[in-house]
């Protein structure tokens, strides 16, 4: 027996692009919901129960800004926020409010698949669950019991900071988090506006982590959003 | 004041001459005294004015008769004789009176013009330099008012006012009373030079002088004396028509070279226009052409390769570029966007402090594919301060900075992207080695839809001719510089400057302890 088809509900206005997602979607075995407005899209988040929500931030009826955090009221199903480039400040203020991840458009079907599979594996873990004990990727190996990490084989030594900011992003593997989220997680509430201590952080475990800091695989920075820990 | 002193002087100098005279009364003959008084007569006309002179004249024969001629200290004359000297006395000093008067008024004209074309050559000398109507009148305006002895002001009367958006008439003092107003009207219309000192509205507190040239009627001078009550002198008003004159003619000049300007500039942007709508709709239309046919065989390939249809293969191509065009409208519309945000200033710019690395890196790894055939080389000293910048923007400047190299230099080619610190900036450089930039393109290489090298209507490597222009939008946009030079042992450097200001952030706290 296969186990039954994960659901994606599609809050989006465009007609094509509505198309091309749900042709996309069904494709690769998901069950897709469409609503071409927010107020569509709230009442089929709290009836239709989805598993992951993909939200754009221009409707037409609502503001997507507004649409994510009543979304998150209903429902805990992750929302990934589509969204045209130049709008850093909306997709920063969506992720804040609730949203889990965004895309930003035009985006490949592999790109959107890839986040919806670490969406749907954030949202089926549950939140008090305990970590994985190691995480791997590429060469880089981090113990999170005996907190030691290594690259391709060696012990690298980092400062607190450095660990418990490394360790943040492992939590959001694969998931964008923002400025505010990594000070608050590591620095604190009242750090949240010192930006500048988490790119200064950010550039000394990239020298200690990548093999060319100049072009980081393992940290990738997202412009004006924040840093995406990549798995791949 | 000073016609008084005139005369004290006329008195003075005949008192003199009798003084002179008067030890040698009896001994010399009385027609050389007279004589003498001529002299003093003429020499006062030579220093004085027509009155003055003839009072010398009469002040000459009274003293002549009452302490020369017998007999002396009365005016009676016993000798007949004496009444023709008398006669011819007064005859030839007012003669003398008239004709020195006459040599003083030439002399005091001709200085007079000399004064006045020595004015209007100063005027032409500075007007020379005028580019614009604005500067034409403020310039005239000083002169008017330092040769008028006074303030001079240049104003449009109100019935030339209709359609002219700037309030020509100014609002201070003396120049908004209504008399001025009134006179400057009358002046405007018949070209007469009117108000203080003239026959017509001769109640204006200022003179009022047409300023027009051929048939064209620019305004009027109006030039107030200083100090306000005092008349003009008539030397003053004549230079300050002579100057408002001379003032219309540049104007005229002027006006015409605006708009010559005008019509030029007017031409440039229509062909600028033409040739961006045609660039445009040609790098528009072509992947739209290349998507839609692409598109549309893979729509009709239902068939069997065997029945004619498409192979996997040939579907992939097709698919491939479809997708690779695509890329190629989206880079050009957010240039286009781009382009609109900078043009109308709606560039929002959301500076933090951070690492140039940071940014750097996220262009490396976006353009890694457009960059295969051109290795990327960085130089960072490690020292290298946070710079503040909104780095979403100064993404877009690395990214066009590095395509544009490795559009317009040959493949295998490197490219050094360099940054240090210098005087209160960061100063980046994007180089290249490639051909070189010519020294003319230098500049024009940041010109709207200027391609370097390009001929009309192809697209040399597939640019629009926007990149480097919102490059110099973005930078100039963070308060800073970007230009081209070239690079020694061959290529181009493209440098821009990212300033430090705003204060550096507080510094980043230290771990206290190991892990």
């Amino acid at each position: 027996m296969t186990p039954a088809p994960a659901v994606v509900l599609l809050i989006e206005d465009d007609v094509s692009m509505r198309r091309f997602l749900r042709t996309a979607l069904r494709a690769h075995a998901w069950r897709v919901i469409e609503a071409a407005t927010a107020r569509e899209g709230l009442a089929q988040a709290a009836g239709r129960n989805p598993d992951v929500i993909l939200l754009d931030l221009g409707l037409p009826d609502g503001d997507g800004l507004d649409v994510a955090p009543r979304l998150r009221r209903s429902t805990r199903a992750p929302i990934i926020v589509i969204s045209a480039r130049g709008r850093e400040q909306d997709k920063v203020a969506a992720l804040d409010l609730g949203a889990d991840d965004y895309l930003t458009k035009p985006f490949g079907v592999p790109e959107l698949l890839a986040r919806m599979r670490v969406a749907l594996r954030h949202a089926s873990r549950p939140a008090d669950a305990p970590e994985a004990p190691v995480f791997e990727a590429g060469q880089v190996r981090v113990d999170l019991v005996r907190r030691r990490v290594y690259r391709a084989g060696d012990e690298i030594h980092l400062t607190p900071t450095e660990y418990r900011l490394l360790a943040t992003m492992i939590r959001h593997a694969g998931r964008v988090a923002t400025h505010r989220q990594l000070l608050e997680e590591v620095w604190g509430a009242n750090y949240v506006g010192q930006t500048h201590y988490l790119r200064v952080y950010m550039a000394q475990l990239r020298h200690k982590l990548e093999p060319d800091p100049a072009r980081p695989r393992l940290l990738a920075t997202e412009p004006g959003v924040g840093y995406r820990l990549r798995e791949g | 004041m000073e016609s008084t002193r005139e005369y004290a002087r006329a008195a003075a100098i005949l008192a003199l001459a009798t003084a002179l005279a008067l030890p040698f009364r009896g001994r010399i003959n009385t027609i050389d005294v007279a004589m003498l008084y001529l002299l003093a007569v003429v020499a006062v006309a030579t220093l004085s004015r027509r009155g003055p002179a003839l009072l010398a004249c009469v002040l000459a024969i009274a003293a002549f008769d009452y302490v020369f001629v017998p007999p002396y200290y009365t005016l009676d004359v016993h000798d007949a004789d004496y009444l023709f000297t008398f006669g011819v006395m007064f005859v030839v000093a007012l003669l003398m009176t008239g004709l020195t008067g006459r040599i003083r008024e030439q002399a005091r004209e001709a200085s007079e013009r000399q004064r006045r074309t020595a004015a209007l050559y100063e005027l032409d000398q500075e007007l020379a330099g005028a580019a614009t109507q604005a500067e034409v009148v403020s310039i005239a305006e000083s002169h008017i008012g330092r040769a008028g002895g006074g303030a001079a002001r240049f104003v449009l009367p109100e019935s030339d006012l209709a359609g002219s958006a700037e309030p020509s008439w100014p609002s201070d003092g003396v120049f908004e009373s209504i008399p001025v107003r009134v006179a400057a009207a009358w002046v405007h219309q018949s070209g007469k030079v009117g108000g203080l000192g003239t026959a017509h509205c001769g109640e204006a507190e200022a003179l009022l002088c047409p300023v027009r040239s051929g048939g064209r009627r620019f305004g009027v001078v109006a030039l107030l004396p200083q100090p306000a009550d005092r008349a003009l002198l008539a030397e003053e008003a004549q230079t300050a028509e002579a100057l408002a004159g001379h003032m219309a003619v540049v104007l005229e000049r002027v006006a015409l070279h605006e708009q010559h300007e005008a019509a030029r500039a007017e031409v440039e942007a229509e062909r600028l226009r033409t040739s961006l709508l045609s660039s445009l709709s040609h790098d528009l239309r072509t992947p739209l052409g290349t998507i839609e046919g692409a598109a549309s065989s893979l729509l009709a390939s239902g068939l069997p390769e065997e029945a004619g249809g498409l192979s996997l293969e040939a579907r992939r191509e097709l698919a491939d570029t479809i997708v690779e065009e695509s890329r190629r409208m989206t880079r050009l519309v957010s240039n286009l966007l781009d382009m609109v945000r900078v043009e109308t200033g709606s560039l929002a710019v959301k500076k933090s402090w951070q690492p140039i690395e940071e940014v750097l890196g996220v262009t490396l790894i976006r353009l890694e594919e457009g960059l295969r055939s051109h290795p990327v080389e960085i130089h960072l000293p490690p020292d290298l301060p946070l710079v503040p910048i909104d780095e979403v923007l100064v993404e877009q400047v690395f990214v066009n900075l590095l395509e544009n190299a490795a559009r317009y230099t040959p493949p295998g080619t490197p490219l050094d992207v360099t940054a240090w610190q210098d005087a209160g900036a960061v100063v980046v450089e994007v180089a290249d080695r490639g051909p070189g930039l010519p020294a003319e393109d230098k500049e024009l290489v940041f010109r709207k839809f200027y391609r370097a090298g390009a001929t009309s209507g192809g697209s040399a490597g597939g640019g629009a001719g926007l990149g480097l222009t919102i490059c110099r939008g973005i930078v100039t946009a963070h308060g800073g510089r970007i230009w081209a030079e070239p690079r020694a042992g061959g290529g181009t450097a493209f440098r821009f400057t990212l300033p430090l200001d705003g204060g550096p952030p507080e510094p980043v706290p230290a771990d206290a302890a190991d892990a």
